[in-house]
């Protein structure tokens, strides 16, 4: 076979609307986009409580939040399934081999860049804006408030990387949901999986679709930072 | 370090402030008395402790020791020398400066200022003079009870350093108190009533500002003067 047919397989395969790669996709774009919500919900504040004020187990926290960054996604994948296996602590809740699954582990991988980035975009603009906040007296709230307004562009680039980060990532989301067909196979798992079954065409299929969706992150990105920078963002 | 309000006609008072940093003194035992209603001047040559003074006064910056006396912190308002500005619209960063403003209001300041064809564009896209015209603005549509300003028309050219003093003097009276740093003579002429001299963190005189520009006392006084 030579490298091109599985392309021209794979547009083919797209353009028909296959029912089970649809599905997966589907799927794929779910799990991701709720653990970067779910991330994101989570780590703003937190990045934007570590930037602000000192307390107790600030650097602690800091610390714990940057090792998990550089944590391997199997790693994350095996933590949470500890957590959620019938003898884990989350036992209980039975999500184990289900897409509630892989959206945990998945927000757990991504929560630690949540939290850096925001962090770091939030004390920069903490240093610019505490004179005048002091001097306005806003209150701890209306402070944190005024700083996520500020950082909006900021935050939906973290946004941005923390989807490109879970939409990729493999080994989480296979130890914790299974790659079951139809319930809890997505992109990267069946990418893996039909490689390895010599089905190069459906994962080259695959493939592409990741690519579209990494070129049309990357486009949204460029086109939120044109038009921020013409509204006189540091971006 | 805010404590009870001082006699009637002085609205702020400062005792024995004094502020090190790295084992240097930067103001040393300063006291002075801000008269209600007027315009006071700190004057200084860069590094005398002008800015950081005015930081104190306004409480963005705690002295290690020394009280202020004067109005709480809601009263009080201030235009830094290089605006702080928010990633906004002109109409809502005046809008975050003074939230209590409504719509009419506010259009109605910024056609004072001359940017009322400006009101959707980014704050931060205006001219260096447009910036700090809207942070006076925004300043004095609130209202304070005192203003303080630091070099306010520092970099600006005559059009926007005319439309600063104009705003200030209307502001002074209604009977608003301005303390205001300045490095051009003329101007503190012409709108100083009251004049603080500091040198290397201490105010080495305080006087009308008439006298002080006729007369100075203290031969630091006199040779400031002389290189104004």
């Amino acid at each position: 076979m030579d490298i091109l047919t599985p392309f021209q397989i794979a547009l083919t395969l797209l353009a028909s609307g296959d029912a089970e790669l649809m599905g997966i996709i589907g799927l794929s774009l779910t799990v991701s986009l709720t653990a970067v919500l779910a991330s994101l919900v989570i780590g703003l504040p937190m990045g934007a409580l570590l930037a602000t004020y000192r307390f107790p187990g600030r650097t602690a926290l800091i610390v714990v939040s940057n090792t998990f960054l550089g944590m391997p996604p199997v790693v994350i994948g095996l933590l949470v399934y500890l957590l959620i296996s019938r003898s884990g602590p989350l036992g209980f809740m039975g999500i184990l081999y289900t897409p509630a699954a892989m959206m945990l582990a998945q927000t757990v991988l991504v929560l630690p860049i949540s939290i850096a980035l925001s962090r770091q975009a939030f004390e920069s603009l903490n240093g610019e804006y505490a004179p005048l906040f002091q001097s306005l007296g806003l209150g701890r709230l209306d402070r944190i408030k005024a700083l996520v307004f500020e950082a909006r562009v900021a935050l939906l680039t973290i946004g941005l990387a923390c989807f490109g980060r879970a939409i990729s990532e493999v080994g989480a989301v296979m130890i914790v949901g299974g790659n079951i067909r139809h319930s809890t196979r997505v992109m990267t798992t069946s990418i893996a999986l039909a490689t390895s079954m010599g089905e190069l065409a459906f994962a080259m299929a695959l493939g592409v679709v990741l690519l579209l969706v990494a070129l049309t992150i990357n486009i949204a990105s460029q086109l939120l930072r044109h038009s921020f920078r013409n509204l006189g963002h540091d971006v | 370090m805010m404590s009870d309000r001082p006699a009637p006609d002085i609205i702020m008072t400062a005792h024995g402030l004094t502020l090190r940093r790295d084992g240097v003194t930067l103001l040393d035992t300063v006291s002075a008395q801000i008269r209600r209603g007027s315009i006071t001047l700190l004057l200084g040559h860069n590094g005398a402790g002008k800015t950081l003074l005015l930081n104190c006064l306004h409480g963005l910056i705690a002295c290690d020791t020394g009280t202020i006396s004067g109005p709480p912190l809601a009263r009080q308002k201030m235009v830094f020398q290089k605006p702080i500005i928010t990633r906004r619209t002109t109409s809502g960063h005046l809008r975050f400066l003074c939230p209590q403003l409504d719509d009419a209001a506010r259009r109605d300041w910024l056609r004072r200022a001359e940017m009322d064809m400006r009101t959707d564009a980014p704050a931060r896209m205006l001219s260096g003079g447009e910036q700090q015209k809207l942070a006076l603005i925004g300043a004095l549509a609130a209202r304070p009870d005192i203003l303080f300003l630091d070099e306010p028309t520092a970099h600006l050219d005559f059009a926007a350093t005319k439309f600063v003093e104009t705003m200030v003097r209307e502001a002074h009276e209604q009977g608003m108190t301005i303390v205001m740093t300045s490095h051009n003579r003329a101007q503190a002429e012409r709108l100083g009533e009251d004049v603080l001299l500091l040198d290397r963190g201490r105010i080495v005189e305080t006087a009308p500002a008439d006298r002080f520009f006729s007369a100075p006392s203290h031969p630091l006084a006199k040779q400031y003067l002389d290189h104004l």
